[in-house]
């Protein structure tokens, strides 16, 4: 499984999703935890120093989470960077998308800190394969 | 983590109301372009967001209403069905609910709403349109998808797309770690299109999915209103001490003039003084709130109130970026709702009657804020009928707030003061807009409260104009020390006009009314001693009189002594410290530099005392 100290950084444009999602992840251990507010932030941040993991909005201002999943697969430096994508539901055309953009699992809010273990080690799995 | 969760929780209450008021303007804001698309992106991902959050929280009605909003608002965004007035009702309502709903959270009620007939009309619209939808086929909201664009192009056909679609399916399902193959290369690899086709497309899909660019959100944290509230009382305590200081270290400086000790504590003083001011605006600055926190629910008011009494009106809002302590924002917006709805309700006439006038079908208010000096200006103006003096004179007698006789002589101005008073309202008949057993006297009393004035413009036929004048902040104020029978009183210099010493000969009475004529202007008079139960006269022969103007109306107030100007920090009195009977006419205390209680005057409230003796006398 992933390093509990590795780097997380959660994008969501509505802070208290933000806080949720944080206080998810520290539920499943990890409290190395960074936020954005929208895929412009994020690509900031991600560019200014180093991630090990980003959990991300879909529909935000700005720059959207499929956006952002592009630039992050088209940019050198962070194209192996793994990313999960949180959507509101099931939209089986919208992950088709991002699984085509490259993206490395999606989870379907709400969820619980069990299913957001079990989608990162998923994620582990195939990157360690 | 309880603690965890509550803080949450709160948060979200935080954001979703700020969500929800915001979604009232940008409505209104569609009615007038119902093809914003960007807009209507914004609503969609405004109640969308109440929603994921919603879900985590387990507040589930919130989650089944904001769903079934999200369902039309994701139609309207995509253009399956129009916005029309009815829908923007709907879903207005719809956000009204969630509204209810945010309330039964923050109270932890445990209460729930009924949602049945509204989830059921949403639901109905949803349904209406659905078969129409499914024709359009996979649609992206973000993005054309490659397939869709090649079938516009004429290249391939929709069947060639949905094979290709599942094509990708059943790779992506068999296939773990590579990326599933795109759209574009199954149709190639099929024969149905050329590569050259696909590249074109592409190209066609980075340009309409170019990214919307909205400025960046500004830097801002979230403080807890309490620890300003804090610091506020802080720094009104660091002004208290320094006035002290002040006044001792100029003591001293009298006494031993040369004493360099002495002068490089003036200069430490000087500057103490000047830092301290500086802290005084720049916390008060923190406190202040753009005007537009209020401004922003007019809008959907407006157009509510507009609607229901099938009247054309539109809002007009200029300086909503003005800014203003928050004290007033709290306190300003009932008022403010209170004269719009009159407005709505009185003012502005019916379609017909504007046609016969010649004016424009559609009526306008206009409600602006701008900065006056000190003072925050908020003006309330439409264009319909006006105010009918004889009508409000009838009324006036008609529920016995004056004489037959009296309705005679009064004034224009002094008509329209009646407006203001208690168990006055015009309404014939009592709508669910206006009348609510709320009258102008509140709105009058709530202004009085700020410390602020409220004067009334009009003009049969043009339209009616409130113009409400409001200090930028309530907490410190310049003030006019005076004496009477040795105990001191402040006067807020914001009303003081000037002070004059008139010898006690001049004074006359008229109709009981103890009066001056000053550069030929009759000044009622009252005596601060009287006031305050001291008995008026002290026996001298000359008078104190400070001339005060409250709400345009002039008058004197007799006093013993004139101390100087101070600044103050307004302190509240809690409890019965005071009589009764004199309670109503201290606006609250201070400390002086000299360390002395003093108690502050409210002039607004001397001024209506005035004003009742002269309606009894007269």
């Amino acid at each position: 499984m992933f390093d509990q100290n590795m780097r997380i950084l959660v994008v969501d444009d509505f802070s208290t999703m933000r806080r949720i999602v944080k206080n998810v992840l520290k539920q499943i251990g990890y409290s190395n935890i960074d936020e954005a507010e929208d895929g412009a932030d994020a690509l900031n941040k991600l560019r200014s120093r180093r991630y090990d993991f980003v959990v991300s909005d879909w529909n935000m201002p700005n720059l959207d989470g499929l956006e952002m999943l592009k630039q992050i697969r088209s940019d050198e430096q962070l194209k192996g960077l793994p990313v999960l994508m949180v959507t509101a539901e099931a939209e089986k055309e919208k992950v088709v998308t991002a699984i085509r953009a490259g993206v490395n699992n999606y989870i379907v809010k709400p969820f619980t800190a069990e299913t957001l273990k079990q989608k990162m080690e998923q994620i582990y799995e195939r990157l360690s394969k | 983590m309880p603690d965890e969760m509550d803080e949450i929780i709160h948060d979200f209450i935080v954001e979703s109301d700020e969500i929800l008021e915001s979604l009232d303007e940008k409505f209104v804001e569609l009615e007038k372009d119902r093809t914003d698309q960007q807009l209507l992106n914004e609503i969609f991902r405004d109640v969308h967001t109440i929603k994921g959050a919603a879900g985590f929280l387990g507040f589930n009605q919130m989650v089944e209403l904001t769903h079934a909003t999200e369902n039309i608002l994701k139609k309207l965004k995509e253009g399956q069905i129009p916005v029309t007035p009815e829908i923007t009702d709907l879903i207005l309502e719809s956000v009204d609910y969630m509204k209810r709903l945010l309330e039964h959270i923050r109270e932890k009620d445990g209460q729930e709403e009924d949602l049945t007939d509204i989830l059921a009309r949403l639901k109905e619209i949803d349904g209406q349109e659905s078969e129409s939808i499914s024709a359009s086929g996979h649609e992206d909201t973000d993005t054309k998808k490659i397939g869709t664009i090649l079938e516009e192009d004429g290249k391939v056909n929709s069947e060639d797309v949905e094979v290709a679609l599942k094509v990708q399916e059943v790779a992506r399902d068999s296939i773990e770690t590579e990326s599933p193959p795109r759209i574009g290369e199954i149709l190639t690899a099929t024969g149905k299109v050329s590569e050259d086709d696909v590249k074109e497309a592409l190209r066609k899909q980075g340009k309409s999915a170019e990214p919307e660019h909205k400025p960046q959100k500004e830097q801002t944290i979230r403080v807890d209103v309490e620890r300003l509230d804090d610091v506020l009382n802080l720094v009104g305590e660091l002004v208290l001490g320094r006035n002290r200081l002040l006044k001792i270290s100029s003591n001293l400086e009298a006494r031993y003039p040369d004493d360099p000790e002495i002068n490089a504590l003036n200069e430490t003083m000087a500057f103490l003084n000047l830092i301290t001011t500086d802290l005084q605006i720049a916390v008060m600055r923190t406190r202040m709130q753009q005007v537009k926190k209020v401004f922003n629910k007019f809008p959907r008011m407006v157009r509510d109130l507009a609607r229901s009494r099938d009247k054309d009106v539109e809002l007009l809002i200029t300086g909503e970026e003005t800014e203003v302590d928050k004290s007033v924002i709290e306190n300003i917006a009932d008022p403010l709702v209170h004269i719009i709805r009159n407005a709505i309700d009185h003012g502005i006439e019916t379609r017909e009657e504007r046609k016969e006038q010649g004016k424009p079908e559609t009526g306008s208010i206009r409600l602006s804020a701008s900065q006056e000096g000190n003072n925050i200006l908020i003006e309330v103006e439409d264009d319909g009928r006006g105010i009918d003096h004889e009508l409000i004179k009838r009324k006036g007698v008609e529920k016995g707030l004056i004489s037959p006789a009296q309705a005679e002589v009064l004034s224009k101005e002094e008509v329209l003061e009646l407006l203001f008073m208690p168990g006055f309202s015009t309404a014939a008949e009592v709508t669910d807009i206006s009348g609510r057993g709320v009258g102008m006297d509140v709105v009058k009393t709530n202004i009085g409260k700020l410390k602020g004035s409220i004067e009334i413009k009009t003009e049969r036929g043009k339209g009616t104009r409130f113009l409400i004048r409001l200090p930028l902040t309530l907490a410190i104020i310049q003030t006019l020390m005076v004496e009477v029978n040795s105990e001191v009183y402040a006067i807020p210099l914001s009303s003081v006009v000037e002070t004059v010493r008139f010898p006690e000969s001049e004074i006359r009475t008229v109709n009981h009314q103890e009066v001056i004529q000053l550069r030929g202007e009759v000044l009622p008079l009252v005596r601060l001693g009287e006031l305050f139960g001291y008995g008026g006269r002290n026996g001298s022969s000359t008078s104190y009189i400070v001339v005060v103007d409250e709400g345009k109306k002039k008058f004197g107030i007799i006093v013993d002594r004139l101390r100087g100007q101070e600044e103050v920090v307004i302190k509240a009195i809690e409890g019965d410290l005071i009589s009764t009977e004199h309670i109503e006419l201290i606006a609250g205390a201070t400390i002086t530099g000299e360390g002395r209680v003093v108690l502050i005057i409210d002039i607004a409230m001397v001024m209506d005392t005035l004003a009742k003796g002269e309606l009894l006398n007269a």
